[in-house]
């Protein structure tokens, strides 16, 4: 079973390789079709260039995570895992209505077997509930959205629905994009309908969390632009101007709820929205930037927005990963227990480094290639003619600002209080890991992902060229020459100048290091004696920001002190700090009115075999009137 | 152009310990103290490399490598100043130089929380939290020429029309100087308690030549944003640049007298303030034809 799974996800990765070249090379390919009696049953496979960086990027992914899986813990999941590659490969090669819609069902059933592989726990159970009712939400958005272009077009095939779209009515194409927002927004993680991903991601196994942030959430932003940039498009400026705005509050909300949160998965699940906030300001900017005729700088968005998906695909698996060994070694992924891992964990503790500077957009990573270009596509929405479009592109260059800033202290946090300093739980007796890490097939699987991410980090050519001509096929506009006066081929001058002198200055620290004295000494804490519990934890180091943000983190202080004989000397203070998530609650509470309305409506479900008969030809008779009309 | 740029960096990387030494001169004879020589820092950088390192026992190689990468970080930032050439073009590309010094704060937040003292950590966890809110601000300020069209070059900033927007984004940058540098109201360098030290309880865990790498870093970034400051005020020769330069730094001398440090809660206020300065600037310059 696991070595079927591994084989099945290597070649799923392969074929998806091949497609993600042949889409570049060729342009738009026709799979196959199978034509169907009524022709709204069409099923059409093709290849648009758009797809092939979410092909390469599942590619990328498939190999690494089929490495992992040949270590992972149940066997069944290697096989889940291949079919959940496969069912997003279909996803990108679904070329009609039906296919697409298949597609995306087959691929949210299998990825709620993986979130729900721990069965036996209560909140996995209701976390996959969560995730099945939003998915399926969304996916009837999706098919209503998908509904409302087809009929306008001549056939079913999102090829007659592009050729015809500029003629269908606006009002009709804006519910349509409105829907299609919600479909993908809520499977893509967008405030305000993230609410299911930070509970669903961090519980499914380390592959599945992986693949889940790394690689579905990029799918869901590939059908939002296909939608926006083909099936509905042109689009007005409200769009982009909609997009931007949803981004930005996206990642700035995705970092503060990443920023006080303890749980290491979790957290990451929350980085998550906030990099689909960032991924979708760019296509935003494109969709704007091409409503008002500059398709250079709509081309230049796209290459950021395509690019980031691709990068946040990388590091984010990478450092799921990171997380899972983590939670495999020492039982628990809570920072405040955490501690020292640098020495036990000799592979992925510098692995997950590459990881964290990568996602705080440090050069020469790749995080940093992407959220360059992005600042630059904003940056250079600023001489649009329109006034409104204008401000609002300064607000997000201020947001996405804030975000970086807010994703350093963050991860200054995670990788500092989880990896260096010292221990913070002794030791397990009963510990059946090795005390050294080994170089092994999960450790294999990080360091391909970080090889890649330093790879487009240092040669960002590699991604953005071929995706200069996927963006100009995709915009349809002139070839792209390049940013800042750099051109596309030659952006490695960028990483390499700006780190060229830090990495003579470490390098000279190491040799000076090795020659000169350096001596370890015990660390100072005033002279009393050095324990880990001394140490600063995850919670006193986000504090400054937990009581800045205040107004939208809402923190509530809990202390508890136990005291003996006397007041002044407590036996045992217990703190304890807790966040409202707003958007939670509003979950909560819509959750509770559908039940509700759910309870009212049974009394419809009599059992009486005539009423449903009844219900029968009711429903028979509106939609003969309806299609009749 | 290129030894230029290098010639520049030598001459900044030269006079940076002196700026430092000349503040610290002038803020002792304002407070009515005679003072240590303008030369001091020399002096203290020379007994400093020449003395061993001391580090907590059992820090990662980010310790050992992180005062490095932070002089590998500020000297990059002096070389692409578009002053005695026009700019290192990829350097000189202002988002990027943001990017680079979010490097330097990490890679030295890390080393601090590494070090497995409190005060270090704490230090880490305010200077991060003052960056974070700092960022926009700073990027914004230097936006100025890019709201214009002119592109996001350092050079292009030079020759910039002044006017209200670029008196509103000296006011913002001005208080972000004050940020980065680590000075009164924001931070404190003369201070010698630790629960108060953001800049230098950072480096509180380094000692000899680590510290002396640390404190060239600190002075070569200061030196560098005092010019920045001066490239954003009217002129635009280099002498411009570096007069504007001097007065900044008096008047950066004069503000710490004149206030005492703020609480760490009503900074992020302060540089509230320092943003809506800076946006204003960057919305004068976009909207600057029609208003």
């Amino acid at each position: 079973m696991r070595f079927f799974g591994v084989g099945a996800t290597w070649a799923v990765s392969l074929l998806a390789a091949y497609l993600a070249f042949l889409a570049v090379v060729q342009g738009p390919v026709t799979l196959a079709s199978f034509a169907a009696v009524p022709p709204a049953f069409t099923l059409d496979l093709g290849l648009t260039p758009l797809a092939a960086p979410f092909l390469a990027l599942l590619a990328m992914l498939g190999v690494a995570i089929g490495a992992w899986c040949l270590r992972c813990e149940r066997p069944v999941d290697a096989a889940l895992i291949a079919g959940f590659v496969a069912t997003m490969l279909l996803v990108l090669v679904a070329r009609s209505v039906l296919a697409f819609v298949l597609a995306w069902e087959l691929m949210s059933l299998v990825s709620a077997f993986l979130v729900g592989a721990n069965h036996r726990r209560r909140d996995v159970r209701r976390a996959t509930f969560v995730y099945l009712v939003v998915a399926q939400s969304g996916a009837l958005c999706i098919l209503v959205a998908l509904l409302l272009l087809a009929s306008h077009a001549a056939g079913p095939g999102f090829s007659d629905i592009a050729s015809s779209a500029a003629a269908i009515p606006a009002g009709t194409r804006t519910a349509a994009f409105v829907l299609a927002l919600i479909g993908f927004g809520s499977k893509a993680g967008l405030l305000p309908l993230h609410f299911w991903l930070p509970r669903a991601h961090p519980l499914a196994p380390p592959a599945a969390s992986a693949l889940l942030s790394g690689a579905m959430l990029k799918v869901a932003l590939y059908g939002l632009c296909v939608v926006a940039f083909e099936l509905a498009a042109p689009a007005p400026a409200a769009w982009g101007i909609a997009l931007v705005v949803l981004g930005t509050v996206s990642a700035i909300g995705g970092v503060l709820y990443a920023l006080v949160d303890h749980d290491l998965k979790r957290l990451l699940a929350y980085h998550s929205v906030e990099n689909v906030g960032i991924i979708t300001i760019g296509i935003g900017v494109a969709l704007l930037a091409r409503s008002s005729g500059a398709l250079a700088l709509a081309a230049l968005a796209l290459i950021a927005a395509l690019f980031h998906a691709i990068n946040h695909g990388l590091f984010k698996a990478l450092l799921f990963m990171g997380a899972g060994v983590v939670a495999k070694t020492q039982g628990t992924v809570d920072l405040e227990k955490l501690g020292g891992l640098w020495e036990r964990l000799a592979w992925t503790a510098p692995l997950f480094l590459v990881g964290c500077a990568a996602i705080v957009a440090l050069p020469p990573l790749n995080g940093f290639a992407s959220e360059w270009l992005t600042f630059q596509s904003l940056v250079g929405g600023f001489v649009l003619p329109d006034a409104g479009t204008r401000i609002v592109l300064l607000g997000a260059t201020a947001g996405l600002a804030l975000t970086g800033g807010l994703a350093a202290a963050c991860f200054v946090k995670v990788f500092g209080v989880a990896f260096l300093g010292r221990a913070r739980q002794p030791k397990k007796s009963h510990a059946v890991q090795p005390e050294q890490e080994r170089f092994d097939a999960a450790t294999f699987a990080q360091a391909l992902l970080a090889v890649f991410c330093a790879l487009f980090g240092l040669i960002p050519a590699l991604a953005v060229v071929p995706l200069a001509r996927i963006a100009a096929t995709t915009i349809g506009g002139p070839a792209f020459t390049g940013v800042a006066s750099i051109p596309p081929a030659s952006l490695s001058v960028l990483p390499i100048a700006l780190v060229a002198l830090p990495l003579a200055g470490a390098l000279a620290c190491f040799a000076l290091a090795a020659h000169r004295r350096l001596r370890s000494v015990p660390t100072w804490t005033c002279g009393s004696p050095v324990t880990p519990a001394a140490q600063y934890t995850a919670t006193a180091f986000s504090k400054p920001l937990r009581m800045i943000f205040a107004f939208v983190l809402q923190p509530e202080h809990r202390r508890l002190v136990e005291s003996g004989s006397s007041p002044w000397f407590p036996a045992r203070i217990v703190y304890r700090i807790e966040t409202r998530d707003v958007v939670d609650e509003g979950a909560r509470w819509f959750g509770a009115l559908a039940l509700r309305v759910a309870r009212r409506s049974r009394a419809l479900q009599s059992g009486s075999l005539r009423l449903y008969l009844a219900y029968a030809v009711a429903a028979l008779v509106v939609v003969v009137t309806l299609a009749r009309r | 152009m290129i030894a230029l740029s290098l010639l520049q960096l030598l001459v900044i990387a030269a006079l940076a310990p002196l700026v430092q030494g000349a503040m610290k001169l002038l803020r002792a004879r304002l407070q009515g103290r005679p003072g240590p020589s303008a030369l001091q820092p020399y002096r203290d950088l020379a007994k400093l490399w020449r003395k061993e390192s001391i580090l907590p026992a059992g820090v990662s190689p980010i310790a050992v490598a992180a005062p490095g990468i932070a002089l590998g970080v500020a000297l990059p930032l002096a070389a692409a100043l578009p002053l005695a050439a026009p700019g290192m073009p990829p350097l000189g590309e202002i988002i990027a130089l943001i990017f680079l010094l979010a490097l330097s704060r990490f890679v030295l937040g890390l080393a601090a929380v590494d070090s497995r003292s409190a005060f270090a950590s704490m230090a880490a966890s305010t200077e991060q939290t003052i960056a974070a809110l700092v960022e926009p601000t700073l990027l914004l300020a230097l936006l100025g020429a890019a709201a214009l069209g002119q592109g996001t070059q350092l050079s292009a900033l030079r020759y910039l029309p002044f006017g209200l927007a670029g008196l509103l984004a000296v006011g913002a940058f001005f208080l972000v100087l004050l940020a980065e540098t680590a000075r009164v109201p924001i931070d404190n360098q003369e201070t010698h308690y630790e629960l108060t030290m953001i800049h230098e309880g950072l480096a509180l865990e380094f000692s000899g030549w680590q510290l002396a790498f640390i404190q060239v870093a600190s002075h070569v970034r200061q030196l560098s944003f005092l010019l920045l400051a001066g490239l954003l005020l009217p002129g635009g020769t280099v002498w411009a640049v570096a007069a504007w330069a001097v007065a900044i730094a008096v008047v950066v001398t004069v503000v710490e007298t004149l206030f005492a440090k703020l609480r760490l809660f009503e900074i992020p206020q302060l540089l509230a303030s320092a943003f809506v300065l800076a946006a204003a600037s960057i919305a004068l310059r976009l909207f600057g034809t029609t208003l």
